[in-house]
């Protein structure tokens, strides 16, 4: 029945672009076949899919590439010191509290857990980072994954991050050891993350280059946050309602 | 430029091949007119929608002035929206190849029952039954489960959906329809919402209407239901052809809960919402949020492609629905309203919903957006949908602010004129008559300044007072509704003056 649906809506497209018979295909706006369209016509409805999983700087299998000769900014002007400080002014405009470190972060992340605490660190976390911390520290590691209730007994969170894009105030997550599984970021109330300056971008689209699309992406900019009522601004609804932000290392 | 004047686009409505329109909640139920009517006498809601609309246009301008480039990417981001569309066929195959390689399940649903019946199927093998003999599944704010009906349609199914978002949580809990895509429940206020939650939410006790405590309700009342529930339903803002990945923009969090702990993960998706590829979230990242709650980026954003091994759910399905988006397409003169992201932009804008508020549009889909998208997705045949072009005062506000550059003006002009063709209801001709005059006034900005010109006098002689109804042509328009009492100033000057004085605030700052 599913397959049906899909021959007809495929179908349904091709009629409503005007393209009977599944013959060579007319833009209706250029009046071109697009840059990158299959030559011999698209498709006809209901045929299986040949598109090969994507590789990486592989021409698009299926449209073609959209012309961006165009003209938005792709990289930005901030640098150094000035880069650092434009991410810090927007994490702090959206709550997050920020600390520099420029040496070893084991002091300043001790003094952000409660001592004697429970949490939760990726498996790839550097030890050294937890050095003058005194409590009780679980690994979540495949395989010794933590339950979902586990989680939800843990005060705290100590993440690395893959990205930050300064003029966004964002910062990106992406599964790898240092960052961990999505839940273990989200089911604690304490997410304290360190921002390595190397990892700082200033605008998104260095921030969108830098990422690996087939990873599990979580972008996080403050806390989690709602205006549903009144459009009052409150911190806070679901995720982690403190967000800490150590931004280590010197600007170069 | 917006050609509000430009002839009545040839209709090639009779010529167009007969491609189903949607159905569920995109049709209205009644007519614009009339349900108007009620709502511009509800001084509360007005109040509510005023106060919300206004406080977000000024979030948006700013953040949307700190961009040098705000042009060239609303420009990239409607370039990219055209192209995905007159490329669709190839872009949904590779789509589909890129997430089925991922280890994610695609099922097409040609319509609302369609794809209803596919997330029941799916939801009765993979959520449990309960002590309470039913099912439950939590859910992710969603333009498209709600243009579908699928809440109500799983309660028949003996399956509860729970809203996890807080607005949509008020809306559900208060038995009430949403009125904004961005806010849902703008229209209550705080006293209302401590009322619904004190009444509704088991174990609330005595709140009082501090919206920090109300959150803090709503917390409480769903962290189980996330710790615990099987199986989530999302909605995707983007698709990526060619990573086949999908992502979900939100705020509270919830959205991350529902996409990230349950076991099965279905979400339903128009099939417009593709982009070409990863790269163009450059762009879209910078468009959405900006436009939409005027922040520079959204607490939250997720992308998944499949399902990930170990990280998420494991069981990971997708239903790509047409539901009248292919009767949109086949409009060449109004296909680019497909492009639209679900901003809410040209809502907050918008003069004629600040008055109406999003109930009076009958559709999932109010505001500007909704005054083409619903008729252009389900036929203006159907006489409802045939009154939503006239829900607008053509000031082309709405095209200014929106962010892939869609030309909502002339397609509601587009849209009369086949309301009038198709419908013939004197109704109508007299309304297409009274606009190929405003057409005309509106083609030229010197006609329209003149014209606006004439406000004060205009208002002079009305004494200020409300118009309760006009002789001749404009009659049956003010039979059912109310033309308020002509203002001192045009809208435009209005606007002009309001971001003169925002500057002005702003260098003083
Ligand atoms: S039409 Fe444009 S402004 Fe309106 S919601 Fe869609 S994208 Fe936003």
């Amino acid at each position: 029945m599913t397959d049906t649906a899909r021959e007809e809506i495929l179908g349904r497209i091709n009629q409503a672009l005007g393209r009977r018979g599944g013959g060579e295909y007319v833009s209706s706006v250029s009046g071109t076949v697009p840059a990158g369209a299959p030559a011999a016509g698209p498709p006809a409805a209901g045929a299986p899919a040949e598109a090969p999983h994507a590789q990486p700087g592989a021409p698009a299998a299926g449209g073609g590439t959209v012309d961006q000769s165009a003209d938005y900014l792709r990289t930005g002007t901030h640098e150094g010191e000035d880069l650092i400080e434009v991410l810090i002014d927007r994490l702090e405009d959206y709550k997050a509290n920020v600390h520099r470190v420029s040496g070893d972060p084991a002091e300043t992340i001790a003094g952000l857990l409660e001592s004697g605490s429970k949490i939760v660190v990726p498996r790839g976390l550097d030890d050294s980072w937890l050095n003058a911390f005194t409590g009780d520290v679980s690994v979540d590691a495949p395989g010794q994954e933590l339950s979902v209730p586990e989680l939800d007994t843990q005060a705290a969170v100590v993440t690395a991050s893959a990205v930050a894009i300064a003029q966004t105030g964002t910062i990106v997550l992406d599964g790898s050891p240092e960052c961990g599984r999505r839940a273990i970021t989200l089911v604690p109330d304490h997410h304290v993350c360190v921002v390595r300056v190397e990892d700082v971008v200033d605008i998104v689209p260095e921030g969108i280059a830098r990422l690996t699309p087939s990873a599990a992406l979580t972008f996080i900019s403050g806390p989690s946050a709602t205006s549903d009522i009144e459009l009052k601004r409150v911190e806070g609804v679901h995720g982690p309602r403190t967000l800490d932000v150590i931004i280590l290392g010197s600007a170069p | 430029m917006t050609f509000l004047g430009m002839p009545l686009l040839p209709s090639t409505r009779r010529d167009r091949p007969t491609i189903p329109g949607g159905q569920g909640n995109i049709v209205e139920d009644e007519s614009f007119a009339e349900v108007s009517h009620q709502h511009l006498s509800n001084q509360q809601l007005r109040n509510n929608i005023g106060h919300a609309t206004s406080t977000i246009r000024e979030k948006r301008a700013d953040v949307v002035a700190e961009l040098d480039d705000w042009e060239e990417l609303r420009e990239a981001g409607s370039r990219a929206k055209n192209h995905v569309m007159e490329n669709l066929p190839e872009y949904l195959a590779e789509f589909e190849a890129n997430f089925t390689a991922a280890g994610g399940v695609i099922h097409w649903a040609r319509d609302a029952d369609e794809a209803n019946a596919i997330v029941t199927e799916l939801a009765e093998a993979n959520a449990p039954v309960l002590d309470s003999g039913r099912r439950e599944v939590i859910k992710v704010k969603s333009m498209a489960t709600q243009e579908i009906g699928l809440n109500e349609h799983l309660e028949t199914q003996g399956i509860d959906a729970f809203e996890t978002d807080l607005a949509e949580l008020i809306v559900q809990l208060g038995d009430d329809k949403p009125s904004h895509i961005l806010v849902p429940a703008i229209h209550r206020n705080r006293d209302e919402i401590r009322d619904i939650f004190e009444e509704k939410m088991p174990d609330a006790g005595d709140l009082t209407n501090d919206p920090t405590e109300l959150a803090e309700a709503a917390r409480r009342h769903l962290r189980h239901k996330f710790l615990t529930t099987k199986v989530a339903v999302s909605g995707a803002n983007f698709g990526i052809a060619d990573t086949g990945s999908l992502g979900v923009v939100e705020s509270e969090g919830n959205g991350r809960m529902c996409l990230t702990l349950p076991e099965t993960l279905i979400t339903v998706m128009g099939i417009e919402k593709l982009l070409p590829s990863f790269d163009d979230l450059e762009v879209f990242l910078q468009l959405l949020p900006r436009s939409s709650t005027g922040e520079r980026m959204n607490p939250y954003t997720s992308f998944w492609t499949g399902s990930t091994p170990g990280d998420g759910p494991q069981n990971v399905h997708l239903v790509l629905l047409d539901n009248g988006r292919t009767r949109a397409l086949a409009d060449e003169h109004g296909r680019t309203a497909l492009n639209c992201i679900r901003c809410s932009a040209c809502m907050n804008v918008c003069p004629v919903y600040e008055r109406t508020g999003g109930h009076a549009y009958g559709s999932t889909y109010p505001g500007p957006i909704g005054a083409i998208l619903s008729p252009l997705m389900t036929g203006v045949e159907a006489e409802e949908n045939g009154s939503l072009p006239y829900a607008s005062s053509l000031c082309g506000a709405c095209y200014d602010v929106c962010p892939v550059k869609i030309d909502i003006p002339s397609i509601l002009v587009h849209l009369r004129n086949e309301d009038a063709e198709a419908n013939h209801s004197p109704v109508s001709s007299q309304l297409d008559t009274a606009l190929t005059g405003a057409s005309w006034m509106m083609s030229e900005g010197k006609r329209m300044a003149t014209a606006e010109s004439g406000l004060p006098i205009a208002h002079a002689v009305t004494g200020g007072e409300q118009i309760n109804s006009l002789p001749g042509i404009a009659g049956a328009w003010t039979s059912s509704r109310d033309i308020p009492a002509l203002p001192e100033k045009s809208f435009r000057q209005l606007w002009a003056e309001d971001e003169a004085r925002a500057e002005e605030e702003d260098d003083e700052s």
